[in-house]
């Protein structure tokens, strides 16, 4: 296979981008994949924030570790995504709220996030611009925010550098493989390759199925709001005990609303719509946690697409069966954690022991048996009830 | 969560310009329940706006746009349309749900058909000083001196390009304001060229030399062939800087004319507002001759989504009377579409329709071809020169951005947040596209801007509502 | 009342008064918030969040958004909102 890259890596978001940026300072010859342009899929349109508070209890080691790479981004990225650190809070409003703030803040505190349960008059001192009404918050010293929308430039500048062969606005149809590696189908060819790292954020499950693979991914639709400049308003990223709100503003001024109210789409047609009512639902959180939100104005809203595997845990880790391919994404809070991850995927492709665990895919690929216990389904389970009836 | 009851109807026009009136009463004469949404609070749209409540123009001054704007709310006050003024939509979705916030809050509306007729809005091609007070669009001058009775300074230069120059500079003269120039980037030639197709509307035809006249009455300069290359000023426009163009518009060097001013109304065409039929993604394609970026759609106005029309100046830019009949064609499309007209009878008032359209086609062209985009203006703007004006984004670093790999105005929006403030893209957007095209080879390449509500910015205690916390519909938590 | 408006052909609306950053401006009724401002002399309603550059209003129909000024609090176009009596202006700086 004479002229084969070391590596080829179909999916240009923070995953795949990472796996190949490390695999490519250490060496390898790596192309990298990209059907649009970098991270303007999930990794360009979330909403940047780099909270605990969020993520799940069997990721926090993980989240913890990619919190400290984000905010060290311009030394090892090299390249600024405008990461702000700052303190982050989740709020109860009922008491079913405290009770769920109270259960998860202590799961995730177990887990080694430095969450404190703080009175409503602490969580006022924290962050001055919250409303009233709030019995218990969840208070974090590591949370902080990135600038999602500047992923792709950093990103992009970092990979050129490492020397990185990137193709963007090059789809790829399939994936075979060969005697020394795999053809990567291109409409220009196809570009062969030693290894192999499927990337491709929702698109996993087609990229999966290229080599045989079932490996079904769920589609989340999340929709994100932001708001025009306006004067300071808050200085914290703000939450609630659900999981279901997002909130901070940047330093330019504008004020950015998620939390993972649902919008319309699929992997065809990407975030295709906003539902009203969810859009207006999530600003009435919003306002009732910062109320002087409500004097400025929304200045666009958007949708992305996040995948979820089965057992909502990431897909990190080599292929089952087929040697020198691996799989990287469908990691809840992924851009949080997605740098760690990625970096660990790329320790041990490049032979070296990763620091934690990966999460290979094996345990999704059973086929109708109930799916084998995670550390976090008990949790789960006994916290799974809707919230608002 | 309690919104509104909804209200349901047969067809949705959104905009009740020249267009949208029109689409409104063809269909609802064919027996369809109408609702007709404006932001403003009559009807009219931005040519035949009415005058606010409290001032009015005097009988002896109305001019031919009174009449038509007058008969336009008339004719819907008089029909089974459902008028809801002062509507500002700000969500278009499924197939079809508008949401609109009005003086009664958040309301929604729900029809299988939908009409945008959301007009246009201004091009102009950015210079050093463009962004100062005092500098406001042709369009913005019209509607200062047409319903607010207002001259736009103490003395203004009219510049840029087309017909409305001289009506501008005319009305303003009239009013007994001073105009220092006249700076047109057509020459004489141009006008020439223009004039046969032009006199297919001899009315129009007969007001513009009668705005010309006034002019040359009142020994207005005219500078031909020339384009303004800096407002100067403090904190305000002062000066204006006119420099002779080519006839693509680009500076060529000569003699630069300075005159002092505190209003420039300067305007370089119009660009269709087609933000709905994007949001709804139907398919679009460029057409310099609309405008810029236009939906696809049949003789009707039908677009590639089902059920979707688009109507008048927002679909593609062709002048009030045109913008009536493709309204027309629409209202009778969607009738048609919905069972109400037979095939025979459609087809017959359709084809009167279309042969009153197509009339004016020659008329269209003439206007158009003067207020074309003109590529080679954005090609010569210098680098320091602010083009989003929300964010403060100049050409070099646009430039700097393309050199960075930006490839797509939403690329290149992310990159330079150009785009990003709350204009939408509507004042950048055709200038961050043109210097992008420069690079990548053509308008196709580059894109527009994804369609993204809210359709205009919204304050969020519009949307709000009343409600308390208890009520608020919050999703099962995401997993532990 | 002011340079700018011109008499012939207008019959215009009862005197009102409204406040701007505290001083007392008369206008019509009738005449919408950015016209009156315009009318008035006040032409920078905004500074440009980067440069700092005074900016004013410039399409006069609902796109530009550079006419926004606080109005009784809430941000809103001046150019869609008719002036009346008591209105409480803001102008705002750089955002």
């Amino acid at each position: 296979m004479s002229g084969a890259h070391d590596l080829a890596v179909v999916g240009g978001g923070v995953h795949g981008a990472t796996v190949a940026l490390f695999c490519a300072r250490a060496g390898m010859n790596t192309v990298l994949f990209e059907r649009g342009s970098l991270c303007r899929e999930a990794s360009g349109v979330n909403a940047g924030t780099l909270t605990m508070q969020m993520t799940r209890v069997a990721l926090i080691p993980y989240a913890l570790k990619a919190h400290a790479m984000w905010a060290s981004a311009r030394d090892w990225l090299g390249h600024d995504v405008g990461v702000v650190v700052c303190d982050g809070l989740s709020l109860a409003f009922t008491e079913r709220e405290a009770e769920l703030l109270t259960f998860r803040a202590g799961k995730r505190r177990e887990a080694g996030a430095p969450i404190d349960l703080v009175s409503p008059a602490r969580a006022q001192e924290v962050e001055p611009g919250l409303g009233p009404g709030v019995l218990l918050a969840g208070h974090c010293k590591v949370d902080g925010y990135a600038n999602a929308y500047l992923t792709g430039q950093a990103y992009r500048a970092a990979l050129i550098e490492a020397g990185v062969s990137l193709r963007e606005r090059t789809p790829v149809s399939g994936v075979a493989r060969e005697e020394a590696g795999f053809a990567v189908q291109t409409a220009a060819g196809p570009v062969r390759a030693r290894r192999l790292v499927l990337a491709g954020g929702v698109w996993l499950e087609e990229m999966a199925a290229w080599l045989g693979i079932d490996l079904p991914i769920k589609v989340l639709v999340n929709q994100l709001a932001v708001t025009e400049r306006v004067e300071p308003v808050m200085r914290t990223v703000v939450g609630i005990a659900s999981g279901l709100l997002s909130l901070k503003q940047y330093p330019h001024g504008t004020v950015v609303i998620g939390g993972g109210w649902q919008g319309k789409g699929d992997r065809e047609r990407g975030g295709a719509e906003i539902v009203p009512e969810s859009l207006i639902g999530n600003m009435r959180l919003a306002c009732h946690a910062i109320p002087a939100l409500k004097n400025a104005r929304l200045a666009r809203a958007w949708a992305g697409l996040e995948a979820e595997t089965r057992d909502a845990l990431p897909a990190v880790g080599p292929l089952p069966g087929i040697p020198e391919a691996y799989i990287c994404g469908s990691v809840h809070s992924g851009y949080t954690s997605g740098p760690y991850l990625a970096r660990l995927l790329a320790q041990r492709m490049l032979g070296t022991e990763p620091a934690d665990p990966l999460f290979p895919i094996d345990r999704l690929l059973a086929p109708a048996a109930p799916p084998t216990p995670v550390p976090s389904a008990a949790g789960r389970a006994a916290d799974e009830q809707p919230h608002h009836v | 969560m309690a919104l509104p009851k909804p209200h349901e109807a047969d067809l949705v026009v959104i905009g009740a310009g020249p267009a949208g009136a029109a689409a409104a009463l063809a269909a609802s004469r064919a027996g369809l329940s109408v609702v007709l949404l404006d932001e403003a609070a009559s009807p009219g749209g931005q040519v035949y706006r009415a005058p606010p409540a409290g001032l009015s123009v005097s009988p002896g001054k109305r001019g031919p746009d009174d009449d038509a704007g007058d008969a336009l709310r008339a004719g819907i006050a008089a029909s089974s349309v459902v008028w809801r003024g002062s509507a500002r939509v700000w969500s278009v979705s499924g197939a079809f749900r508008v949401d609109a916030v009005t003086p009664s809050g958040n309301e929604s509306f729900f029809a299988p058909r939908l009409v945008a007729a959301t007009g246009a809005h201004e091009r102009l091609v950015p210079f050093p000083g463009w962004t100062k007070p005092g500098v406001i669009g042709l369009a913005a001058a019209t509607i200062l001196l047409k319903s607010q009775g207002m001259i736009p300074g103490r003395r203004s230069v009219v510049a840029g390009c087309g017909p409305l120059l001289a009506a501008v500079a005319a009305k303003i003269v009239v009013a007994g304001g001073a105009v220092a120039a006249v700076v047109d980037l057509s020459g004489p030639g141009d006008w020439l060229r223009a004039l046969p197709g032009l006199a297919r509307r001899p009315d129009l035809l007969r007001q513009g030399l009668g705005w010309a006249l006034k002019l040359g009455a009142a020994r207005v300069p005219v500078l031909f062939r020339h384009g303004v290359v800096a407002v100067e000023g403090a904190e305000a426009c002062e000066r204006v800087v006119a420099a002779p163009v080519d006839t693509e518009g680009r500076p060529r060097g000569g003699s630069l004319r300075g005159f002092e001013a505190d209003a420039l109304a300067i305007g370089h065409g119009l660009v269709p507002g087609a933000e709905i039929t994007k949001l709804l993604r139907a398919r679009h394609h460029f057409d310099p001759a609309a405008g810029g970026w236009t939906p696809v759609r049949d003789a009707f106005g039908r677009c590639s989504v089902a059920g979707l029309y688009a109507v008048g100046d927002g679909a593609a830019v062709a002048g009030a009377e045109p913008a009536r009949l493709s309204g027309q064609l629409a209202g009778l499309a969607a009738a048609h579409d919905a069972g109400r007209i037979p095939l025979e009878a459609f087809e017959r008032e359709a084809a009167s329709v279309r042969a009153g359209l197509a009339r004016m086609s020659a008329f269209a062209g003439a206007v158009g071809r003067l207020m074309r985009p003109r590529p080679a203006m954005v090609e010569a703007i210098a680098p320091e020169t602010v083009i989003c004006r929300c964010e403060d984004v100049t050409r070099s670093e646009i430039e700097t951005a393309i050199a960075e790999g930006a490839r797509d105005i939403n690329q290149l929006k992310h990159f330079t947040r150009c785009g990003m403030g709350p204009c939408q893209g509507r004042m950048c957007g055709e200038t961050a596209a043109g210097l992008l095209a420069l690079q990548v080879g053509s308008r196709e390449e580059v894109g527009y801007w994804t369609g993204r509500p809210p359709l205009r910015p919204v304050p969020l205690a519009d949307l709000l509502g009343r409600f308390d916390y208890g009520d608020i519909p919050v999703p099962t938590p995401a997993p532990l | 009342m002011t340079a700018l408006r011109f008499a012939g052909g207008f019959e215009r609306g009862a005197t009102v008064t409204f406040h701007v950053d505290g001083a007392a401006v008369r206008a019509h009724s009738g005449e919408t918030l950015a016209a009156a401002l315009l009318a008035a002399g006040v032409v920078a309603l905004r500074r440009s969040p980067r440069d700092g550059a005074p900016r004013g209003a410039y399409c006069f129909m609902g796109v530009c958004q550079e006419c926004v000024v606080r109005v009784d609090g809430a941000l809103r176009q001046s150019c869609q909102v008719a002036v009346v009596d008591g209105l409480s202006v803001e102008l705002r700086g750089a955002v």
